[in-house]
């Protein structure tokens, strides 16, 4: 443009040669124009660089990172989707936008305190005050519920009916009751870190106290109330990951993988969405607690005023009407007052085994000092483990650090396993089982097998299904049913040198599972060349899974493995 | 080129270096506050229970665009429980200070006052004059139960015999509810109470439960720090069901949650008033609504900041947004919520009120008693506060 507005392109365009003029006017006028375009090119530039200064430093979003907790997860996709669809804007521009991610709500705590996230929902707000538990400065800003659910025992119907129902009120106390007394009642609850876990547990403690209200340090201390949690502890079949894990394996498995269950009322309803087996939802006469799916804001250094106005703008969507309604038709209770829970859309009906004018009383609730008291106890009470590492070290492990992984994951394993009670063994494995270490209690051979993980060398093939068949047959051999019964596999290849295959140990599995004790199989993969369905077979036919040997898996094996002990 | 041209093309030249020089300015001066241009902002703090309504009545009023001195006034209004904003005001944590406070009740004035008159040696919140505190709206504390417990306890106890001392009776029933005449599945009598450490409401509710224990209107230290009155009152939170909700608003938790969480408490009026429509859709029973003997009232002044931070203009725009909230269609919208109007050209008497509407299940326009709480001294609340940290809340 500079080229075409130049007077010597003008002058050749439009003028003929101006002999007439002096050719000192003609440089002054030159160097005018020279310096005007300067000046209007330096501006420009200058302008130039000032807005895409601003542009490199200023977000192009308002994005408000969330942790949610995992059995919402269908129905947060789904909102968030919509809300995205909305197009909101900030006032200065820029698109709102939600960061999701799901977690379970026990690591939401220590995520939130890590600064990890500006928003949450955890299952209930009590996870609010164990974040800011202890803390000079509250971490939880603005908070608001947009769902609720009651935490229920879910039942097939004939097994409510043989404990009285519906003619009798029943509980927890005959829950517990029939647990204790018939070996082959099947019952779980989640561990811990989800509200219904909690729930179940303090629903436990609670009974052991003989009490409905004002549980203290001293009881949940109790060496007696310790025994009588303990004893119960042990009648668990499975805790699972989470009451969605827990409905998942029911659907899968059907009626003879549990009896009764702790979940929440709107997976009452979903099952029975889903199952041509209906559940009851038992609302227990001694009281339970709500899920209250908070989002609150988390004040973290740096949080932004358009993150919090994304915050506002997501929480209000939530609360509208129109969302609201969809949060009923999940089967959720809405907070809008509005909405009736006997609508047209309202899946809360007895036809779905549930009951909206339950429950008629809940669980007077300890503070968050108690609570932890007796998140503690529990993992020193709940049923204890034996445990059989099985370490694939073929060849193939040497490639890639695999081996060096797998042994770093073994060690960490190790460290993180707790207390005395837990017996651990360990069946390493190439083109043979070789060195086995057989099962002991931990606190007594921890180093040795730390030691002996350590001197792991890759070579040979990989007799992966004769490896677990060992452990399995060690397990079953033993017959111990007071402990929860598990194989944990770690391993890269393709099974190529076992003399069993593998729909001859499927059926010894299933058929040792259901007559012997019940043995889950966890299965770690490395590389991309590991046998996903040989693993996944062996992991659904016991109730466990497979999974990628990423960081976060590893990091947290031992934690995600004891929710199923 | 002849000099008529090199004129001629000068000037252009000129013409758009000017053109071009301005429009850089512009775009660069749109990043430059220009303080005559600027709103005056209005930063308002408004207890838990009124909120709503003031930032209802914010919107509107900033949708006016309604301006001082040229400039337009624009309201911010920021929800906060009155003791959590006591506390801010004490350690002097507000930054910005908000230019106006709308607390629960003129005696939290009263404590912000006595904390600067020590400081400063004048008040920071007046009490005449033209800046003075305004109570905008009253509400008072009044039992909220469900029908079905009420009935139960009046057989018990007495017709008209509802009060903290029945109450206490009621919470400290070892066999729950059919020692009471109820039923098994009532489980044990749960009262409501909100977190005073979240929620004025619930310290006053503390000090209305001494006023009856004592029999009389004005709670001391000497009162809250008795050992046979701190075992009472003792028994009676432990009927509390949760003190660790995130509500610190606990009627929503009364409508929400209904007779599973709380059979009833004494709460603000107002809040009642609003969810008995709600709490009748979600639950089979109603709640009735029983004024006590000694009235715990809430007045929720508009209190604005005399402190260095708020300039005279400021002040002036206050005063406009307190003479909007005070304006009849706004202190309508007041009692729509079921706040008694402190525009006494406001009836709550119409066809539509709230109090008309629920008067059959116990709301009176006017209520008869005149025996009033006296608001108790700041050591007598903050021994309050601390007993219940270290017996309730621990």
């Amino acid at each position: 443009m500079t080229h075409k507005y130049t007077p010597r392109n003008m002058k050749k365009r439009k003028n003929p040669p101006v002999k007439k003029s002096p050719p000192c006017a003609l440089l002054v006028f030159l160097i005018v124009i020279g310096g005007m375009i300067a000046t209007f090119c330096g501006i420009g530039a200058l302008v130039l660089f000032v807005s895409s200064f601003e542009s490199t430093t200023t977000p192009t979003t308002a994005t408000l990172d969330l942790a949610y907790s995992p059995e919402k997860d269908a129905l947060m996709q789904d909102l968030i989707a919509r809300f995205h669809k909305a197009n909101y804007q900030t006032p200065s521009g820029l698109p709102m936008r939600i960061n999701a991610t799901r977690m379970d709500a026990a690591d939401m705590v220590d995520a939130a305190r890590a600064g990890r996230f500006t928003a949450i929902s955890p299952d209930s707000s009590l996870w609010l005050a164990q974040i800011d538990a202890g803390r000079q400065r509250a971490l939880v800003g603005e908070a608001a519920r947009f769902a609720v659910t009651p935490i229920v025992i879910a039942m097939w119907s004939d097994v409510a009916q043989s404990l009285g129902y519906p003619q009798k009120q029943i509980g927890w106390q005959n829950l517990l009751a029939k647990a204790k007394s018939d070996p082959n009642f099947k019952w779980s609850h989640p561990s811990t870190s989800s509200a219904s876990g909690l729930l179940a547990t303090l629903a436990v403690f609670y009974a052991g106290a003989n009490k409905t209200r004002g549980l203290t340090e001293e009881d949940v201390k109790n060496r007696a109330v310790l025994d009588y949690v303990s004893a119960l502890e042990k009648t668990v079949r499975y805790y699972g990951e989470g009451e969605q894990a827990t409905i998942d394996q029911v659907l899968k498995r059907g009626r003879s993988y549990l009896d009764a269950f702790v979940v929440s009322e709107r997976l009452v309803i979903y099952f029975n969405s889903k199952s041509p087996q209906k559940l009851v939802a038992i609302y227990p006469v001694e009281g339970t607690l709500w899920q209250d799916h908070p989002l609150a804001l988390l004040e973290q250094p740096g949080l932004t005023d358009e993150q919090r106005l994304t915050f506002r703008r997501f929480r209000d969507f939530l609360l509208s009407p129109e969302i609201q309604k969809v949060i009923l038709q999940a089967g959720y209770r809405p907070v809008d007052l509005n909405l009736r829970l006997d609508e047209p859309v309202s899946p809360i009906k007895l036809s779905n085994g549930v009951d909206p004018a339950q429950p008629q009383t809940t669980l007077q609730m300890p503070s968050a000092a108690i609570i932890e008291i007796v998140q503690a106890a529990w993992h020193l009470t709940k049923r204890p483990a034996n445990i059989y590492l099985v370490a694939d070290t073929s060849g193939s492990m040497g490639e890639q650090d695999k081996l060096t992984q797998a042994i770093d994951a073994l060690d960490t394993f190790l460290d993180q396993v707790q207390g005395e009670h837990d017996r651990v063994g360990l069946v390493p494995f190439a083109s043979r089982v070789y060195n086995v270490i057989a099962l002991q209690e931990i606190g007594t051979h921890r180093a040795m097998l730390k030691a002996q993980v350590r001197a792991f060398k890759a070579s040979g093939q990989t007799a992966l299904l004769d490896a677990v068949a060992y452990a399995y047959d060690d397990l079953q051999r033993r017959n111990d049913r007071e402990r929860i019964n598990a194989i944990v596999v770690m391993t890269d290849g393709i099974e190529n040198a076992s003399s069993i295959k593998l729909n001859q140990l499927v059926d010894k599995i299933k058929r040792g599972n259901a007559s012997g004790v019940p043995v889950v199989i966890f299965c770690i993969g490395y590389g991309s060349d590991a046998d996903w369905n040989v693993l996944n077979t062996l992991a659904e036919a016991t109730g466990g899974f497979a999974r990628r040997a990423d960081p976060e898996t590893i990091r947290k094996l031992y934690k995600i493995l004891s929710t199923y002990f | 080129m002849n000099k008529t041209r090199l004129i001629f093309f000068t000037f252009i030249l000129l013409a758009l270096l000017i053109i071009g020089v301005s429009f850089v300015i512009q775009q660069l001066s749109g990043n430059i506050p220009n303080p005559t241009a600027q709103p005056i902002q209005l930063r308002v703090v408004a207890a838990l229970p009124i909120e709503p309504w003031v930032q209802d009545a914010a919107q509107k009023f900033n949708a006016e665009k309604r301006s001082l001195e040229g400039r337009t006034i624009v309201v911010n209004v920021t929800p906060m429980d009155s003791v959590t904003a006591l506390g801010k005001w004490d350690r002097g944590e507000f930054n910005p200070v908000p230019t106006v406070w709308i607390p629960d009740s003129r005696y939290l004035v009263e404590l912000v006052n006595a904390t600067y008159s020590a400081k400063l040696g004048r008040d920071v919140f007046l009490t005449d004059g033209e800046y003075r505190a305004r109570p905008l709206v009253t509400s008072l504390f009044s039992w909220g139960i469900y029908k079905s417990r009420a009935e139960t306890l009046e057989k018990k106890f007495g017709k008209d015999n509802i009060n903290w001392k029945t109450i206490h009776d009621a919470a400290i029933a070892r066999g729950g509810w059919p020692e009471l005449g109820g039923e098994k599945a009532w489980g044990y009598f749960k009262l409501i109470v909100p977190n005073p450490r979240k929620n004025a409401a619930g310290l006053l509710a503390m000090v209305a439960a001494a006023g009856e224990y004592y029999d009389k209107t004005t709670i001391t230290t000497e009162d809250v720090t008795n050992p046979q009155f701190q075992k009472w009152l003792k028994e009676l939170m432990g009927a509390v069901t949760d003190f660790s909700s995130l509500s610190s608003y606990t009627v929503e938790d009364l409508a929400l949650f209904g007779y599973s969480v709380g059979d009833g408490g004494q709460l603000l009026e107002s809040d009642l008033l609003v969810n008995m429509s709600g709490i009748q859709t979600r639950w089979a029973d109603p709640l009735v609504i029983v004024y006590p003997k000694y009235l715990t009232w809430f007045d929720f002044p508009f209190t604005i900041w005399m402190g260095a931070e708020t300039s005279a203009i400021e002040k002036n725009a206050a005063l406009q947004f307190q003479k909007f909230l005070l304006s009849a269609p706004i202190q309508s919208a007041a009692a729509a919520r079921g706040f008694r109007p402190a525009n006494t050209e406001v009836s709550i008497a119409g066809a539509d009120s709230l109090f008309v509407k629920w008067k059959d299940y116990g709301a009176k326009t006017f209520v008869p008693s005149t025996a009033r709480m006296r608001a108790p001294d700041r050591d007598t609340l903050q021994t309050l506060l601390r007993w219940f940290d270290l017996n309730v809340a621990k």
